[in-house]
């Protein structure tokens, strides 16, 4: 399901680089007991963004995924109240390898992180990868992602790139 | 609708892991339950409600995907993701592992023993699908592996009278298998769904069969010439769709009450019934009952009870069992 | 003397033949007793030291040795002499002497005045004699440190030697393996280098000796008690490398080829080493290696994905061009800055211009890095990047790509900056594109992105902190940009910047905020549409609001110079005789919000005369006059509550006075403290701006009105926050009238007020025996008011006692232990009890108002330990001996009193305490929760052994507490469940399973603060124990 890690590593010679984003300001709100904050996109993307994307990295490879747009906020989209989380990312060039990985990861990190109502589905987005229905659908497969977790190899992978690091 | 769905009770099967599949004993006086804890759980009722009887622990390394009774309710099949089927017998009380069926390169998905009790069917991830006989000294032989999906199996199923078996896959199809010349040949391919085909069930007179699907939807298929020699032909004769909110997991006939009852990733359980005045040929379901947060999350199996007409039991990714009476036109 | 000599005979025997090891020192005593002397000795010795057998030797020339050690410094030059001629001629003698030979030459070398010539001597018998790799370490090392000892002591002379003394080192130390003896032998190198010896021609042995090393892979084994860390060693061997241009040819290369490793440190490691060289090379030595330098570095800064090797990178650029920029221009040699310059930048340059902005960072950092190491680089490289960027921005569309061209023009401006300062005339290198900048920043301004907006206002402080950048039309117009994104813009991020930029800009260029931005402001604060405020919407009127509040702290944030502040702090004091009056509908919160300002002017200000002036002349005055006239008004009337009354403003503008009467300058404050305690003792009103006051307000009396009262924090504000040197006039009738104040007035504020200004002045009274009777009296008065249960002023007593003990334990008084020994015993008072449990945080923590630093007190540093090593017994005495019902109030005395403590005091403690705080976790109270929870999560860190014991009852009671109705107790405990995770693995597993689900709950908390601390803490908590986590 997952490529050999150094594999996609020098694939993409050339990325988009974007700077790093702030983090999200407090708002007295924020701070008031009273006030109910819903779960809302930019939440999750802080999720994904501070605590998986910045870690997916490697030494060989050049650029960390953080600077690479992997995920950006306008791609996710979450209704509190449903109980639904939709994530679209993209890979960073059309055959990048790292796809399955890189989407396995980002629903992992989600599983552990939100409430157990949500359902959360994990797309590429669409027209950035060669294989994307095939991923899509790999992804959407609960059965298939059970087995993946009980795989300690693959396991082994996804949980390196949810440690948190110190740069 | 006017029927309703009550529950009649609920419990913590599985805590911390999800319930893949329950299965009631033909005499329905046991319930059998498996998960990602790698155990299978016996449950019987003592009083007013279910309790555990054992748990069968050892027999697997990896998620149990599902569980299945022998006709005879002595032996109980169990199919894991560790690519191995274990064979299990009770005696008296207890369960003891008899054997272990390996040939599977990887996750075994479903097992499902014939009415006659002395063939059993798998499948897998690994694209196949592999029938085994049985004989008197509880030998367990492989007699024919069928290789007729491009995609992972999810799903084997026999006809409830004849030796006919069905499976479904994530290549969106589902095959219908017949013995002949000593070979099983896949001798129809049910193409319709448009995404993984995650389960099947019979009618109860055989000559239908419902499918449900990560495409939401739940399609009817009926065959002219089921007993017939040569190439079966199998026509969707109904789709249901607009009911379900995401990915149904499961489905089964009730072969007392001829409902159908739906298993939903979004957490809900829905009964249809057929409009009996409907041609058979365009056959009419209507949703009769649904219960829509059924659990707090995904709703993996239903299972009728083979006794009681209209108790129900499903499972689900919060590791609960509940169980349901589905009460019609309760006026 | 025949006694003495038998004696010596016996101790020779004793040592050499009876291995009696302990004689040496015996021997060594008798010599530095003069009881015999070490000729004597050596003659002593004779028959073991020309014994045939070598080992009876090598046990005569250890006793000398090892006497030698201990008395090298009373010997005579004489002696010296003989000693050293023994030991040379020992050099050649069997193997098994030669380690004590060396001990004792190391002793000798270790005096401070040798023979002449015997430093010479002594090294050419050891090059000559001895393979220094073939001894053990320890006799290696007694040869390193001769060398060392030598190089101290003769230096001249092992000059003498010429490069014999360098070709000698390095045979000694080729092929040495042990990293100590490597830190000496590196120290030995580093001297012959930077100390001037000849090199002759061996210098590329030596830096082949040493360079062997680099870059140093040395990891010490675990608990290494030499404590030689990879850094020494490679700090070491950067002093010896890089310390003579005469390596460059040598090391340049190698640089370059370890470069290309595969090693992240090696990397680092050449690169910092570059940089280091770099001080001492000239253009010359690296000429040929630079295009090779570049190429490397260029490819680790695009490549890396270690900030560490990207800094690394861009200082050794920064290194490179400033070597280049001290090499001395002439009219016939090529100019080699330049050079270097244009392949930088043919390299770097056109990755800021390529459309999808690819590499854009990691270029912009290197041209950036290579600007400013001098003006005239900073010079070469703008004149090319600076139009070019300009042209990017205006070609461009996509806003991201526009911000990231701003952010890149900022780093270059920066830069800039830092070399203009260093140039000769100051003129910025950016002159001459000053008018395509501004043109940039005012359009990006303009756009409808805030995104855009804040990136061009950091630019724009960028250029208006260099001296010429901005023009004063372009500061007009860029006040206009600003005022129009304080009235209009709503984002959160865009209003931060304004202000910052208001205030970064209005430091250098005052003059257009007074004339521009501060009337603007004045206008929006009193327009129409504000007053009238009740016809409009909520949401409008919400947003006037966020308006008003915008504007209030633009006008405090462009306070930055007196001439402003003239200007924008009578728009605040007229804010509040509006709001005293009634008119303009300002609420309580924009009241506050006016004082936050004031106080923020007073702290950016007050250290020029003029405004300490003004604060004396007209602000203090008005505030004190507007809250006067409040209090007087708030009696009676029943219309119309002036806000000034109100607590909350009360207590803003204490910020204000307390602020400014701590920094003004010692003769105002002087003279304000006077006026302030003459009007609160005698009335005296003259220095207040109304005529209309009433001739006797008695603001010290009680019974009269509490608004009146309430006062008593302004003069708090006042006299607790003078300088100590500060007289308060009046002080003894002052401090009574607080008391009195204090322990009689039923109104919480007024005698919470008199209290602590009561404790801020005992806290700078003078030790003596006048400040111990106050205080005895005090003691007395408050003591008796507590004991009798009757009084119905326990509670002001208690106050008092509180403050006054806090006043005290600061300053260590000697006095404040009977006060602290009251509160201890109230713990176990029913009605005070949970009181006397909460103020041991008040005692324990800095308090806003009084009694700070900021505000002159007598603060002993380490206070808190004290108090705490001194108390903590009676507090655990007390706790086991209170009665059920009193032992939270125990609890909470002893969380407040931990958690102030700190973290390397509370490790010490807390095994002691550990059950106590474990009960404190399951105290319903939540103050008791959270700060033994704040002192717990430390601890954690590094869970003691004690707190292992303990792991099932902690992690019962942390993850109760998750589900805490406070959400500051719900992040807390999870942080500390997080900070478990952490755990030696096989004490924690077995709660794994339980742990992940409990905490699947506070992942769905209402408060999202709550809920990021559970996601960090599940995170950890799946990784233990699972393939690739922990």
């Amino acid at each position: 399901m997952v490529g050999h890690k150094s594999a996609f590593m020098l694939e993409n010679a050339n990325p988009l680089i974007f700077q790093r984003s702030g983090a999200r300001l407090l708002t007295s709100s924020d701070e008031d007991e009273d006030v109910h904050d819903p779960i809302d996109d930019r939440e999750i993307f802080d999720i994904l963004y501070l605590h998986l994307i910045r870690s997916i990295n490697d030494p060989e490879h050049p650029l960390s995924l953080e600077e690479l747009n992997v995920v950006e906020q306008d791609r996710v989209q979450v209704n509190d109240a449903d109980s639904t989380v939709g994530i679209e990312f993209t890979p960073t060039i059309p055959h990048c390898s790292m796809a399955t990985l890189i989407g396995l990861s980002i629903k992992v990190k989600l599983l552990r992180s939100l409430p157990h109502r949500f359902k959360i589905d994990v797309h590429i987005t669409p027209g950035t990868h060669a294989s994307e229905d095939a991923v899509n659908k790999q992804l959407a497969d609960k059965e298939r992602v059970a087995a993946a977790l009980e795989n300690s190899q693959l396991l082994e992978v996804v949980n390196q790139c949810l440690s948190t690091k110190s740069p | 609708m006017k029927d309703a769905l009550v529950l009649v009770e609920r419990f913590n099967a599985h805590p911390d892991s999800r319930c893949w599949h329950v299965a009631w004993n033909p005499t329905a006086t046991l319930l059998a339950s498996c998960g990602g804890d790698r155990a299978i759980r016996i449950w019987g009722k003592e009083g007013d409600s279910w309790k555990c009887l054992s748990v069968l622990q050892d027999g697997h390394q990896r998620t149990v995907r599902r569980v299945a009774w022998s006709p005879c309710g002595t032996y109980l099949a169990s199919a894991s993701f560790d690519a191995t089927t274990c064979i299990w017998k009770k005696k008296n009380d207890d369960f003891e592992c008899l054997t272990t069926l390996e040939g599977h390169e990887n996750e075994v998905k479903c097992v499902t023993w014939a009415p006659s009790g002395n063939l059993l069917a798998t499948c897998s991830r690994d694209k196949s699908v592999w029938v085994w006989e049985v004989d008197e000294e509880d030998e367990y032989e492989c007699v024919t592996v069928i290789n007729s999906h491009t995609q992972d199996v999810k799903h084997v199923v026999w006809h409830p009278t004849l030796e006919l078996l069905a499976s479904a896959s994530y290549d969106n199809n589902i095959c219908v298998y017949k013995e002949e010349d000593d070979d099983w040949e896949c001798k129809a391919t049910l193409e319709g769904h448009t995404s993984t085909v995650w389960s099947l069930t019979f009618d109860p007179s055989g000559q239908r069969m419902a499918s449900c699907s990560d495409d939401r939807t739940v399609k009817i298929w009926k065959c002219q010439n089921i007993e017939g020699p040569g190439d079966m032909s199998w026509k969707c004769v109904c789709t249901l769709s607009g009911f379900h909110g995401r990915t149904v997991y499961d489905i089964a006939w009730c072969r007392l009450t001829g409902a159908l009852v739906t298993a939903c990733g979004d957490d809900g359980v829905r009964v249809f019934k057929e409009d009996l005045a409907a041609d058979p040929d365009q056959p009419v379901f209507s949703l009769a009952a649904h219960v829509s947060k059924a659990h707090s999350q995904d709703v993996n199996c239903v299972a009728w009870n083979p006794k009681e007409a209209g108790l129900l039991a499903s499972c689900s990714d919060n590791g609960e069992i509940a169980l349901w009476r589905y009460q019609e036109d309760h006026e | 003397m025949a006694a003495d000599s038998a004696l010596l005979v016996s101790l020779v025997e004793e040592f050499v033949s009876g291995l009696q090891d302990s004689k040496a020192n015996d021997t060594a005593t008798g010599v530095q007793a003069k009881q015999f002397t070490i000729l004597q000795l050596v003659e002593a010795l004779g028959p073991s030291l020309t014994s045939t057998t070598p080992h009876t030797r090598a046990r005569g020339v250890q006793l000398l040795s090892q006497v030698i050690q201990q008395c090298y410094g009373d010997l005579s030059e004489s002696e010296v002499e003989v000693l050293i001629a023994f030991y040379e001629n020992r050099l050649k003698d069997h193997y098994v002497i030669t380690p004590f030979v060396l001990q004792g030459l190391k002793a000798l070398t270790k005096r401070s005045l040798l023979p002449t010539g015997s430093a010479v001597s002594m090294l050419r018998s050891l090059f000559q004699d001895v393979h220094v790799q073939s001894l053990m370490l320890a006799e290696r090392a007694s040869v390193y440190n001769m060398l060392l000892n030598l190089m101290e002591s003769r230096e001249a002379e092992l000059k003498g030697l010429g490069a014999d003394f360098v070709f000698g080192f390095v045979q000694s130390m080729d092929g040495e393996r042990d990293p100590r003896n490597l830190v000496l032998a590196f120290q030995i190198a580093k001297n012959i280098i930077h100390r001037g010896y000849e090199l002759g021609k061996f210098a590329e042995e030596l830096f082949e000796v040493t360079s062997c090393y680099f870059p140093v892979d040395f990891s010490p084994p675990p608990n290494d008690p030499h404590g030689i860390t990879q850094e020494m060693l490679i700090l070491s061997l950067r002093a010896v490398l890089t310390g003579t241009p005469r390596f460059a040819e040598f090391l340049l290369p190698l640089i370059i080829e370890k470069l290309d490793s595969d090693i992240q440190s090696a990397k680092i490691d050449s690169l910092q080493t570059l940089t280091a060289c770099m001080s001492t090379y000239e253009h010359k030595d690296l000429a040929e290696f630079l295009s090779g330098l570049w190429t490397s570095i260029r490819r680790e800064v695009f490549q890396t994905a270690s900030e560490r090797v990207e800094s690394a990178g861009l200082a050794a650029v920064t290194a490179l061009t400033s070597c280049l920029s001290r090499s001395i221009l002439s009219s016939d040699s090529e100019d080699s800055l330049k050079t270097f310059l244009d392949v930088v930048l043919k390299d770097c340059q056109h990755h800021l211009c390529e459309p999808d902005l690819k590499l854009v960072w990691p270029s912009a950092k290197l041209l950036q890095a290579a600007s400013s190491a001098s003006y005239r680089a900073s010079h070469i490289v703008a004149a090319v990047v600076i139009p070019g960027l300009v042209e990017q921005y205006n070609s461009r569309t996509q806003c991201a790509h526009r911000r990231t061209i701003l952010e890149v023009m900022q780093g270059f401006i920066h830069t800039v900056k830092n070399t203009s300062q260093s140039a000769d005339d100051g003129e910025s290198v950016l002159l001459a594109h000053r008018d395509a900048l501004c043109a940039v920043v005012f359009s990006a301004l303009s756009e409808n992105s805030s995104d855009l907006q804040v990136t061009s206002m950091r630019v724009l402080s960028a250029l208006g902190q260099q001296t010429g950048l901005l023009s004063e039309s372009d500061v007009e117009r860029a006040v206009d940009h600003l005022n129009r994104l304080i009235l209009e813009e709503d984002d959160s991020s865009v209003s931060v910047s304004v202000i910052v930029c208001a205030e970064s800009l209005s430091r250098l260029h005052p003059t257009a905020f007074i004339t521009k931005m501060v009337p603007t402001l004045k206008q929006e604060i009193f327009s129409e549409s504000m007053v009238q405020g009740e016809d409009g919407t909520p949401s409008n009127e919400s947003s006037q609001h966020a308006v008003r509040q915008r504007c209030v702290s633009a006008l405090a944030a462009v306070s930055t110079q007196p001439s402003v502040v003239q200007e924008s702090a009578p728009v605040l004091l007229e804010v509040l005789s509006s709001a005293h009056t009634g008119s303009g509908g300002f609420s309580v919160e924009e009241v506050v919000a006016v004082c936050f300002s004031l106080q923020r002017i007073a702290d950016q200000t007050l250290d020029s005369e003029e405004t300490g002036r003004f604060f004396y002349d007209i602000i203090i005055p008005r505030l004190l006059t507007l809250t006067l006239q409040a209090a007087l008004q708030g009696e009676g009337s029943s219309g119309h509550r002036s806000p000034l009354v109100e607590e909350a403003v009360l207590s803003a503008m204490v910020g204000v006075i307390s602020t400014a009467c701590a920094k003004l300058q010692p003769e105002l404050a002087g003279k304000m403290a006077s006026r302030v305690v003459s009007l609160f003792l005698e009335d005296d009103v003259s220095f207040l701006s109304d005529d209309s006051l009433p001739p006797h307000i008695q603001l010290l009396k009680q019974g009269e009105s509490w608004s009146r009262s309430q006062m008593v924090c302004l003069l708090m504000a006042c006299v607790c926050s003078l300088p100590r040197n500060v007289e308060v006039p009046q002080v003894e009738r002052l401090m009574e009238q607080l008391e009195e104040l204090s322990i009689t007035c039923s109104h919480v504020l007024s005698y919470t007020s008199a209290a602590k200004c009561y404790a801020g002045l005992v806290n700078k009274r003078p030790a003596g025996e006048s400040l111990n009777a106050l205080i005895q009296r005090s003691t007395r008065r408050v003591s008796s008011e507590l004991d009798s249960p009757a009084s119905p002023q326990r509670t002001q007593a208690f106050t008092l006692l509180l403050w006054l003990a806090k006043g005290l334990l600061l300053r260590y008084h000697p006095l404040s232990t009977a006060l602290t020994d009251k509160l201890f015993s109230l713990l176990g008072d029913p009605e005070l009890g949970p009181l006397a449990g909460d103020c041991f945080s008040l005692l324990m923590s800095d308090s806003a108002d009084v009694l700070n630093r900021g505000c002159h007190a007598d603060v002993r540093i380490m206070y808190r330990q004290r108090f705490f090593t001194e108390n903590s017994a009676k507090l655990l005495q007390g706790f086991n001996s209170a009665a059920s019902d009193t032992k939270s109030s125990y609890l909470k005395a002893l969380s407040h009193l931990v958690s102030s403590l700190p973290k390397e005091v509370q490790l010490t403690e807390l095994p002691a305490l550990l059950s106590l705080l474990l009960e404190a976790l399951s105290c319903p109270d939540q103050g008791v929760q959270l700060s033994t929870l704040s002192c717990l999560e430390p601890v954690l860190m590094e869970p003691p052994p004690a707190l292992i014991q303990q792991l099932e009852a902690l992690v019962t009671r942390l993850l109760a507490l998750t589900c805490s109705s406070t959400m500051t107790v719900r992040i807390a405990s999870l942080r500390c469940l997080h900070a478990m995770s952490r755990f030696p693995e096989h004490e924690v597993i077995p709660l794994r399973a339980r742990v992940l689900q409990a905490l699947a709950k506070p992942l769905d908390d209402k408060k999202r603060l709550v809920r990021s601390e559970a996601v960090l803490a599940r995170a950890e908590w799946f990784l233990l124990g699972s393939p690739g986590g922990r």
